[in-house]
């Protein structure tokens, strides 16, 4: 199987608790799978959050990683989003050392600071627009970057 | 407020050991004579009392442990009952709610410790969460595939009061019991073993804890499909019965072995499929054209075998939705059962008896003739475990306990203690190598005090038999550390304890021995000193497939 095959890009709706996040992020180690990116935020019912986890199965059934999250109390719904025509999006925001960037803001990405130490910006888009926007960014002598984990809904037409 | 929940659940024994952490439970203990506290001698020692009364009355065991040490001697008795699905409240005290972190006196993560062998666990910070979660353990641990829950209360929250509350509903979302039955392809299944040329059914655990054995039995009749059982499924078909295909698995019978092999239809119910199942799975049942998988847990479909037709249900429900629609069985079923027989012929169960050393098959033949399907026996893990498994036939559910997926040496005299617990009034026999028995042998002093009627069968062959065993066949014959000739004297140590005990090295000491052990009232030992080459046959090799099986040498 080949890599790309082998993950699962998965939306779990999650119920809040002290424990949730790392009986997730154990049950996950333990079956021998691994975490790509992981996302969580609250979702639209309160005390429950949505995590958008991107997880390689490993040598598991790549079903495997959907049914044992099924099998959490605390975990009240998994949907598999792979290959779904989904809305996907990461975050990336950066420090660059020039004082202008219009490249960038060509790219779509928007300033959140500027001064003579140089410049803050942010961009969103899907996984791969934001690779090539980071590759970018290093043609603006980059300081320092901060990138999310995708999250995904799916997509109503 | 906890044992007033514990009342309300109908708990009978709790199996505990008290510490700081959950002395306050403890304070309240003699207000509630109802429940009835087991002070064991190792939390351990609790665990495993909790799980053997538990497979043995089917309710759910408890159990109580201070914080720290207390609840990390839990850990291998819960992820025994985990492996096994054996329902069970672990309730262990931690430190106060205020010293969460601080990495206070007998602080343990335990909910990070048990994790991975609870079904669910909570830690309980609140008096207000309380009888809710207790209320919803008990819930969780006795519904769907059942298991262990954990409940992990601070000290303070235990000295809390509260005004009981009404239970309300039940409001668990993301434990949906019956979310994921499938039973849309229970007609096509039940065809596809009727009309298979050489089906066979495999039954586990999972048919014993749905009591699906009536079930089963009338499926097969009907279906025409010889029945194997997994080592935990032992007593889920019966032995004696003419489609019984005794075990299955990588120390199965022959007959069962070939069968499977050469099986074109195989039915997998109530099952994990494990490795001990399947041996080599590449070489699993080759000639299947379709493999069914029955099972309430929907993560076991594809996870070890890709099952053809699913049905994700308790078995029980699957079974009686497919025995209706099976319809016209293959017209080579005939053929079939006799090449069985010929198999059974071919490859009868077997062992030495003329070296002149006393045989364990020999004391285990003589136990059945006493016990017939009366008694409960509960093996320890080894060479011990498998031939208890192999020698006997029983014939129904709820006979034969062990530590079948978690291999927990030491499971047996702890596990037998809560089977009486749980049984009063069955004959309780205890089969035990001196390797696991000693690894909880302090619990003896349970059985004294209680006076419990089991008797301990040692089969004592001063090794770790089954580890010899592989050393000599599939470890270049190293007989490295499994050497246990330094033993304490058995009849010495059981009367320190404070219980009778004999010596067995003869076969005709066999007889006598049992007999004292069947007038005894409480407790006994018999120490029989067994072959010390004795070995489990059939084994399959490390790493073969089930063809390969290995048979005992004609001596």
């Amino acid at each position: 199987m080949s890599d790309q095959e082998r993950v699962r890009v998965l939306s779990v709706l999650v119920e809040d608790g002290a424990n949730t996040l790392s009986k997730v992020s154990g049950l996950i180690r333990r079956r021998g799978f691994h975490v790509r990116s992981i996302s969580v935020g609250p979702s639209r019912v309160v005390g429950r959050s949505r995590m958008t986890l991107t997880v390689d199965s490993g040598h598991a059934e790549v079903d495997q990683v959907r049914k044992q999250l099924e099998r959490l109390v605390e975990v009240v719904e998994v949907e598999d989003v792979t290959g779904q025509y989904v809305h996907s999006r990461e975050l990336v925001v950066a420090k660059v050392a020039a004082s202008e960037v219009p490249g960038l803001v060509e790219r779509g990405a928007k300033v959140l600071e500027t001064g003579p130490d140089g410049t803050t910006v942010e961009f969103a888009g899907e996984g791969k627009d934001v690779g090539d926007f980071i590759n970018e960014l290093f043609q603006h002598g980059v300081l320092d970057v901060a990138r999310s984990g995708p999250v995904v809904m799916r997509r109503t037409a | 407020m906890i044992l007033e929940a514990l009342e309300r659940e109908g708990v009978e024994y709790i199996f505990g050991y008290p510490g700081g952490a959950n002395l306050p439970i403890y304070q309240h203990l003699p207000e509630h004579p109802e429940l009835k506290h087991i002070l064991v001698r190792h939390e351990q020692g609790a665990a495993h009392m909790a799980d053997g009364y538990a497979r043995a009355c089917g309710k759910p065991g408890v159990v109580f442990a201070t914080s720290g040490p207390g609840a990390l001697n839990l850990v291998t008795g819960l992820a025994t009952a985990y492996m096994d699905s054996v329902p069970m409240i672990a309730i262990t005290g931690q430190v106060a709610s205020t010293q969460v972190g601080r990495d206070a006196f007998q602080e343990t993560d335990v909910i990070g410790a048990t994790s991975s062998v609870t079904k669910h666990s909570y830690l309980v910070t609140s008096i207000e969460q309380l009888p809710r979660v207790i209320h919803e353990a008990f819930h969780i641990a006795t519904t769907g595939r059942p298991g262990p829950v954990l409940i992990d209360i601070c000290k303070d929250v235990q000295q809390a009061n509260a005004e009981p509350v009404n239970l309300e509903r039940l409001d668990i979302p993301g434990y949906q019991l019956n979310g994921h039955v499938d039973l849309d392809r229970a007609g096509e299944a039940a065809r596809a073993v009727a009309n298979a040329e050489r089906p066979v059914i495999l039954a586990g655990h999972g048919v014993i804890l749905s009591h699906a054995e009536a079930e089963l039995r009338e499926f097969a009749e009907k279906a025409g499909a010889p029945v194997g059982t997994t080592l935990l499924g032992v007593g889920a078909f019966p032995v004696n019965h003419p489609l019984s295909l005794h075990m299955t698995g990588f120390m199965g019978t022959g007959w069962n072995l070939k069968a499977v092999q050469n099986a074109d239809v195989l039915m997998m119910v109530g099952m994990r499929v494990d490795d001990r199942v399947t041996a080599r799975l590449a070489d699993f049942a080759p000639k299947v054209k379709t493999f069914i998988h029955i099972d309430i847990d929907g993560s076991e479909m594809g996870k070890n075998v890709r099952p053809h037709i699913e049905l994700v249900a308790d078995a029980k429900n699957a079974l009686e939705a497919m025995t209706p629609q099976i319809g016209e069985l293959h017209e080579g079923r005939g053929r079939w059962f006799s090449q069985i027989d010929a198999w059974r012929e071919e490859h009868p169960l077997k062992y030495t008896h003329s070296n002149g050393h006393l045989q364990p098959q020999d004391v285990l033949i003589d136990m059945y003739k006493r016990c017939r399907n009366e008694a409960i026996v509960v093996a320890d893990v080894g060479q011990n475990q498998i031939w208890a498994a192999l020698w006997w036939n029983y014939d129904r559910p709820g006979l034969f306990l062990n530590s079948g997926g978690s291999g927990t040496m030491g499971f047996a005299l702890p596990a037998a203690i809560g089977a009486k617990f749980g049984r009063p009034d069955a004959a309780v026999w205890c089969v035990a190598g001196e390797g696991g028995f000693v690894m909880t042998a302090q619990e003896l002093s349970v059985a004294v005090e209680h006076q419990l009627d089991i008797k301990i069968v040692l089969l004592n062959n001063f090794s770790l038999g089954m580890v010899r065993q592989f050393q000599d066949d599939f470890y270049g014959g190293v007989r490295s550390q499994s050497d246990l000739s330094h033993m304490p004297d058995f009849v010495k140590l059981a009367d320190a304890y404070g219980l009778p005990a004999v010596r067995v090295d003869r076969f005709e000491e066999i007889g006598p021995a049992m007999d004292a052990a069947e007038r005894t009232k409480g407790p006994f030992l018999i120490d029989f000193r067994i072959d010390p080459e004795a070995n489990v046959y059939p084994i399959v090799p490390l790493g073969k497939g089930l063809n390969d099986f290995w048979e005992a040498p004609d001596k």
